[in-house]
């Protein structure tokens, strides 16, 4: 099976995925890149801090095939900052 | 002949130690306990110990290694429910339940007893306060039950994380198998994320979050906690729960 390397990054933290995983194809690599998503913003969303969070896949090449990103966007619309 | 003396001793012995962990047992009950017919398995890892929908007629109590209480979904994702540590039995609640409702599986190399129910049943008649102390690993287990669904409810990871690394340190430890706070873990990223309800990638990233509080060390399979107290503060863990205060029961 072919090996996948899945980085993340929460904005303020990025994990680079040294050691990768062993899995059967692209899409199984692009479901477990977007599966961590919302586990990331659940983790860092009580801040509240504008932020986007992002994974990406590379394949053994080392070439990026996959990424995606989550933003979170916060702001008060009566002009308070 | 020796090896099967030998999983008998151990067998008992780490029963009796899991017992005494709250409360007295007496030397009625030990013997008791001595000469409970047993049989026993060695399991590789992912092998199932209890099979889902089966009806078990003996209960399996964890000698060496982890088990995990499995719940499959129908895409094929799974939830471990719970982690079991040498001298607990995994399915004690089989004896009434009858019917298996989800599958007890191999996390590590497990050696295993299995005691028939028949036995249980036996021990329990003959000494009524040795019932109770069986009744009470179930309630201790619903207690952790009740601790995991917080955790996995409303804790964030790396609290998560460490509350589940805090409650394996107290109860091994309990057991004799967390000197100073440091034991073995020998699971994968991928079982982990499966314990703790976490994506593969959000698992690493906790792990990594974890060691730069500099509390914990996760080398190869061996988890040391440095600072417990701090660690324990840290993910708000209180052992309360785990009930393991040795008083009459």
């Amino acid at each position: 099976m072919p090996r996948y390397f899945i980085d993340s990054s929460d904005g303020r933290h990025s994990d680079i995925d040294k050691e990768g995983l062993e899995l059967s194809d692209d899409e199984t690599a692009r479901r477990i890149a977007l599966d961590a998503l919302p586990d990331m913003a659940r983790d860092k969303l009580p801040d509240g801090d504008e932020r986007s969070f992002r994974v990406c896949v590379r394949n053994s090449d080392g070439s990026v095939i996959y990424r995606a990103r989550l933003d979170l966007i916060d702001e008060w619309l009566d002009g308070r900052v | 002949m020796n090896d099967l003396r030998d999983d008998r001793a151990i067998a008992v012995e780490a029963l009796i130690r899991y017992l005494e962990c709250r409360d007295q047992v007496s030397a009625y009950e030990r013997n008791l306990l001595a000469n409970l017919s047993m049989r026993f398995k060695a399991f590789g890892k992912g092998e199932e110990l209890v099979v889902e929908h089966s009806r078990p007629n003996e209960s399996c109590l964890v000698l060496s290694g982890f088990t995990g209480r499995e719940v499959m979904l129908k895409d094929g994702t799974r939830q471990i429910t719970a982690v079991h540590i040498p001298g607990d039995f995994v399915d004690l609640h089989a004896l009434l339940l009858k019917l298996m409702d989800h599958s007890v599986v191999a996390l590590t190399e497990v050696h295993a007893a299995y005691v028939p129910h028949q036995e249980l049943v036996r021990i329990s008649e003959a000494a009524p306060h040795l019932s109770r102390l069986l009744w009470l690993s179930t309630v201790v287990d619903g207690a952790i039950q009740r601790a995991w669904i917080a955790c996995i409810g409303r804790r964030k990871p790396l609290h998560h994380l460490g509350h589940l690394i805090c409650e394996l340190s107290v109860r091994l430890n309990a057991v004799g198998l967390a000197p100073r706070h440091s034991f073995d873990f020998p699971v994968t990223q991928a079982q982990l994320a499966d314990v703790l309800g976490m994506s593969l990638v959000q698992v690493n990233r906790t792990l990594q979050a974890l060691r730069r509080t500099g509390l914990v060390s996760w080398k190869a399979s061996t988890v040391t906690i440095h600072d417990f107290a701090a660690l324990a503060e840290l993910c708000d863990f209180d052992p309360i729960y785990l009930n393991l205060i040795n008083e009459p029961r």
